[in-house]
């Protein structure tokens, strides 16, 4: 079970790269519409566009979440405790996120008294299941907001860990995430001890 | 009662309604004729320089603009006595433009303007008054969603001198409240009221 492999599965992999593309376009789809825009067909538009970038990441989130529970996952690179610690709940919070923040906004969607038909990719129709709620929605809509500066905290932190792991560290962290590295090869985190001692510490995956 | 008595009084009974036709018709040719002594000149409405569109405000999203490309109108103004003029606009619900067609959608849908079943709206003015050199008051009633409501436009009335008084243009404004017309989604975040706009050019042959 505890068999390392070099690199996240392919699949993993994708869904990583595609998930960070759609966060960030749903994000910064959201800011946009909501700050900037204000012709009223052009934000109608572009709100639909965003429910549909946003329900399609809760279901790659979803999907995302089964195969890394069912595939194996590679060692961390990085084995000092609170260090594997802080990476550990990050990862959590940012899946949290992944999945709090399409919900909320469909919560949204479903409890606004100025419920519009929500059309993904402009054919299916996202169901509503609750009755339109004027307090309910002023919360979902004050979560979502929070959750979205939340979630683009923790994709800064999470930039910026990687950033750590590849600049300063020299692990494969990033790397592995890219590309499936060369097995056997020499890496230049062989100079890191933190490094060379989980790769021996035979150290379950973290999440 | 006699066969005979009988039929005359079926005989008397079809004169009655003669009779009453002759009337009704009589009424209405002089119901006519009182129009046309009324010196009502007649408009042709510039559909270039026509603009039928409403204004609603809402919480968290921008002001909407929209308007109705197809529409019809009739001008009847008496400048010596402007109480007798008169106008009606008809305009095509689904012909509603607020700027995308996903969004023209939402508007035509059940939600809002339910333009399969309320295919037309209305406005038919009952009075006519004038407030000042280039303002008038014009009430009458609004049909929307099926529902008629008396409203109130005021009305900036510009003449072109140039055009030797053929040539008029209007600018129609009034608020209603769109619950009256039972419509009443979104409220309170789609503001109840409603500014309703017309901007017309009108031109007299005579």
């Amino acid at each position: 079970m505890n068999e390392s492999i070099a690199a996240w599965p392919l699949s993993l992999r994708l869904a990583h790269w595609l998930s960070a593309v759609l966060v960030l376009a749903a994000l910064g789809l959201g800011a946009y519409m909501v700050l900037l825009v204000a012709n009223p067909a052009q934000r109608f538009e572009l709100t639909q566009t965003h429910k549909t970038i946003g329900i399609a990441i809760l279901a790659l989130t979803v999907a995302r979440l089964c195969c890394r529970n069912l595939m194996r996952a590679p060692k961390p690179e990085h084995a000092e405790r609170l260090i594997l610690f802080a990476a550990k709940a990050s990862h959590i919070a940012l899946y949290l996120l992944l999945l709090l923040m399409p919900l909320s906004g469909w919560l949204m969607a479903t409890t606004t008294p100025i419920r519009v038909p929500t059309l993904l990719f402009g054919l299916l129709e996202l169901p509503y299941p609750l009755a339109p709620n004027l307090a309910t929605y002023r919360l979902a809509h004050t979560a979502h907001v929070w959750l979205a500066i939340l979630l683009a905290s923790f994709i800064a932190l999470h930039v910026a860990a990687a950033m750590v792991h590849a600049l300063i560290w020299r692990d494969r962290t990033l790397t592995r995430m890219w590309r499936v590295p060369v097995r056997n090869a020499p890496s230049p985190t062989n100079r890191n001890p933190h490094v060379a001692q989980a790769r021996y510490s035979g150290q379950p995956p973290v999440i | 009662m006699s066969t005979s008595a009988r039929s005359q009084a079926r005989v008397e009974f079809c004169w009655a309604i003669r009779r009453f036709a002759v009337v009704c018709a009589l009424a209405t040719m002089g119901f006519g004729g009182v129009q046309a002594a009324s010196r009502a000149q007649s408009w042709r409405i510039d559909e270039a320089q026509t603009w039928i569109g409403f204004k609603i405000d809402a919480v968290g999203f921008p002001t909407t603009h929209g308007h109705f490309a197809h529409y019809k109108g009739q001008i009847l103004i008496d400048f010596d006595r402007p109480a007798k003029s008169y106008t009606n606009f008809t305009v095509d619900a689904a012909s509603v433009d607020v700027g995308s067609p996903s969004f023209n959608n939402f508007v035509k849908s059940t939600a809002l303007l339910d333009v399969e079943r309320f295919p037309a709206m209305s406005f038919v003015s009952t009075q006519v008054e004038k407030l000042d050199s280039h303002t008038a008051r014009v009430n009458g009633n609004l049909t929307m969603l099926g529902v008629s409501r008396p409203i109130t436009l005021t009305v900036d009335v510009e003449t072109d001198p140039s055009a030797k008084g053929r040539l008029i243009a209007f600018v129609a404004k009034g608020t209603i409240a769109r619950s009256e017309f039972g419509m009443k989604f979104g409220i309170p975040l789609i503001d109840d009221a409603l500014e309703i706009i017309v901007k017309t050019r009108a031109q007299s042959d005579e």
